[in-house]
């Protein structure tokens, strides 16, 4: 568009303007919500660090809460059970969405159906599928317990409880993995698995010599995907068992939630500015894992 | 799939069997829960209190709905989702589109370190404790009196990953197209609106299927802003102080009718626009 007469220029600088202001009321009410929503409450958490804060009045403590942390054994604990956790999680979830996906991307009959029931349980919320497993994984009257003629105490043992969480684990997230590789999968050419074939390649082969590193880009970035989903995860968990029993499927997540919140069990004022302090210290722990696992994945590529 | 490698093509008849009876056992095992609370919700309450192995009830007791319909408030609450669900849908399609229209046709200074702050705060969790400083910005602004509060913040907290697949999707159309339209005397907006808007539909079949999905499953949120107020609940919220409540290991199955009925809905719509659901899910992580 060219304006070669002034009255036109200034029809167009006009145009601009109201072109300018449209874009910036179009853009304005998510970045309003990005301020409050995100930047806000993330600042919020690092003003009341160092305060015990119970939602009405906060004190400044200096670095009481530090000390408490250290010795707060049951956070401590917590850790280690988001770490188990997480291992558990990712262990069983990733080899299974890979083997459902090559399964279901060799061509059978009924593919669509297979992959509507697999990615099912990713529309159902957690808290309740959570409930739902809570009832199949009940001691006396479960389906579970029922089905196999036992009275396991799959949610009051320390010893079961992990199981249970990552059976939830597993079966609500695993629909996502699947549909991950199976799109990474429909990437590959098939001109690639005809050379394999004239070369003689049976499935095995096909799978670890092709599919496998063909599909590393995408391996590594779901890989990173279910490592950060699992430590973060604990809506399900504090549905399924609360955390329970002791502390024995207590991750970090949770706890703090009870802090900050209160739980159902027992009443006890908000501890905010410990919760803060933990929540912090928690993404960081999150954020290390993370870096750690880019480095990892790079040495490896380097290598391979 | 259409897409068939001749190598796995040729798989002789009995492999193929074997895989299809190892899936469909899968399958069976994936979707057992659903079944199992759905023929589960039609139980006595001594039946699903005595437990054992059966699946089907014995008698159907369809009562178990209404009683939960109308002593345990169901009614209410599955209205409050129906509402959370729609407003967080509603309130995703208008922002994320626009927002994601701004930023793939615009140049200003600012642009990136914006659009970056959007993606790092998908990455940056803290959990629960962002919950608390919006709570009590609600409680101040006498917010949490209503469920605008929840949809506002549920809404804002998932915006980022709509904004990026609207950003995607609008960068595939052509340019040439909104300089058409401004040829046409078409401002910045219209052109949105009347150009753009039309070429983004299943763009925003999949935002609103994801954001829909979002709100009807949101528990943390709505749990934490109606903790006080029963009226407001939610399903997710109001079938699990069900079962945190004293006399909750009595009512089993009203549970199990709740349970259902959080369920089912969200079930038949995905079944009807599963496509739409994977698209979505499978767009930000693997293609971007």
């Amino acid at each position: 568009m060219i304006y070669t007469n002034v009255q036109g220029r200034t029809r167009h600088d006009r145009m601009g303007r109201i072109n300018t202001i449209q874009a910036a009321l179009m853009l304005g009410p998510a970045v309003l919500l990005l301020i409050i929503c995100s930047i806000y409450p993330f600042f919020w958490m690092f003003r009341y660090i160092l305060y015990d804060y119970n939602g009405f009045t906060a004190h400044f403590t200096g670095i009481q809460n530090i000390i408490r942390m250290i010795h707060d054994t049951s956070f401590l604990e917590s850790i280690g059970h988001t770490f188990e956790y997480a291992a558990y999680k990712i262990m069983c979830i990733i080899p299974a969405a890979l083997l459902i996906a090559v399964l279901l991307h060799s061509g059978i009959a009924g593919t669509s159906i297979f992959r509507l029931v697999y990615f099912l349980p990713t529309v159902i919320s957690s808290s309740i599928s959570g409930m739902i497993f809570s009832f199949i994984f009940a001691t006396s009257n479960g389906i579970l317990n029922g089905i196999i003629s036992r009275q396991i105490p799959w949610l009051t043992s320390p010893d079961h409880v992990m199981m249970a969480v990552t059976v939830l684990a597993v079966w609500g997230g695993f629909g996502n993995y699947m549909l991950y590789f199976i799109t990474g999968m429909n990437g590959i050419s098939a001109d690639v698995y005809e050379a394999a074939k004239i070369d003689g390649a049976n499935t095995t082969q096909t799978f670890f010599r092709i599919t496998l590193p063909m599909l590393s880009p995408v391996l590594k970035v779901v890989l990173m995907l279910a490592i950060t989903s699992a430590f973060k995860d604990y809506e399900a968990i504090m549905v399924l068992s609360g955390g329970g029993p002791g502390n024995r499927s207590m991750v970090m997540f949770l706890y703090i939630y009870h802090l900050i919140f209160g739980s159902a069990y027992n009443v006890t004022q908000p501890q905010i500015g410990y919760g803060a302090l933990l929540s912090c210290v928690s993404a960081i722990i999150v954020g290390c894992v993370t870096l750690l696992y880019l480095k990892i994945s790079k040495k490896l590529d380097s290598v391979v | 799939m259409d897409k068939r490698h001749e190598v796995l093509s040729s798989m002789d008849k009995a492999r193929q069997a074997a895989i299809i009876v190892l899936l469909s056992i899968l399958a069976v095992l994936v979707i057992f829960p659903v079944v199992y609370i759905t023929l589960g919700s039609f139980k006595s309450r001594t039946e699903l209190l005595v437990g054992g192995a059966k699946i089907l009830p014995s008698v159907f007791h369809f009562e178990n709905y209404v009683n939960a319909w109308q002593q345990a408030n169901f009614a209410v609450y599955t209205g409050n989702s129906v509402l959370i669900a729609c407003g967080v849908m509603v309130l995703s399609l208008l922002f994320s589109t626009m927002a994601g229209y701004v930023f793939s046709r615009t140049n200003f200074v600012g642009k990136n370190l914006i659009y970056g702050t959007f993606i790092m705060f998908m990455f940056i969790n803290v959990g629960s404790i962002s919950i608390r400083p919006l709570f009590e910005l609600a409680t101040r602004t006498h917010m949490n009196k209503s469920l605008i509060s929840v949809i506002l913040f549920s809404a804002g907290m998932g915006q980022a990953t709509y904004i990026f697949l609207a950003r995607g999707y609008v960068n595939t159309v052509p340019k040439e197209l909104d300089e058409a339209a401004k040829i046409d005397g078409c401002s910045f907006f219209g052109t949105f609106w009347r150009i753009i808007v039309p070429i983004l539909q299943p763009l925003i079949a999949t935002i609103a299927l994801l954001s829909f999905r979002q709100g009807w499953n949101e528990y943390i949120l709505p749990l934490v802003f109606t903790m006080t107020n029963d009226k407001m609940r939610p399903l997710t919220v109001g079938v699990n102080m069900l079962k945190n409540s004293g006399d909750g290991a009595a009512s089993w199955e009203i549970m199990f009718a709740g349970a259902t009925i959080a369920v089912i809905p969200m079930i038949i719509v995905y079944i009807l626009f599963s496509k739409y659901f994977m698209n979505g899910s499978t767009a930000g992580a693997v293609k971007g």
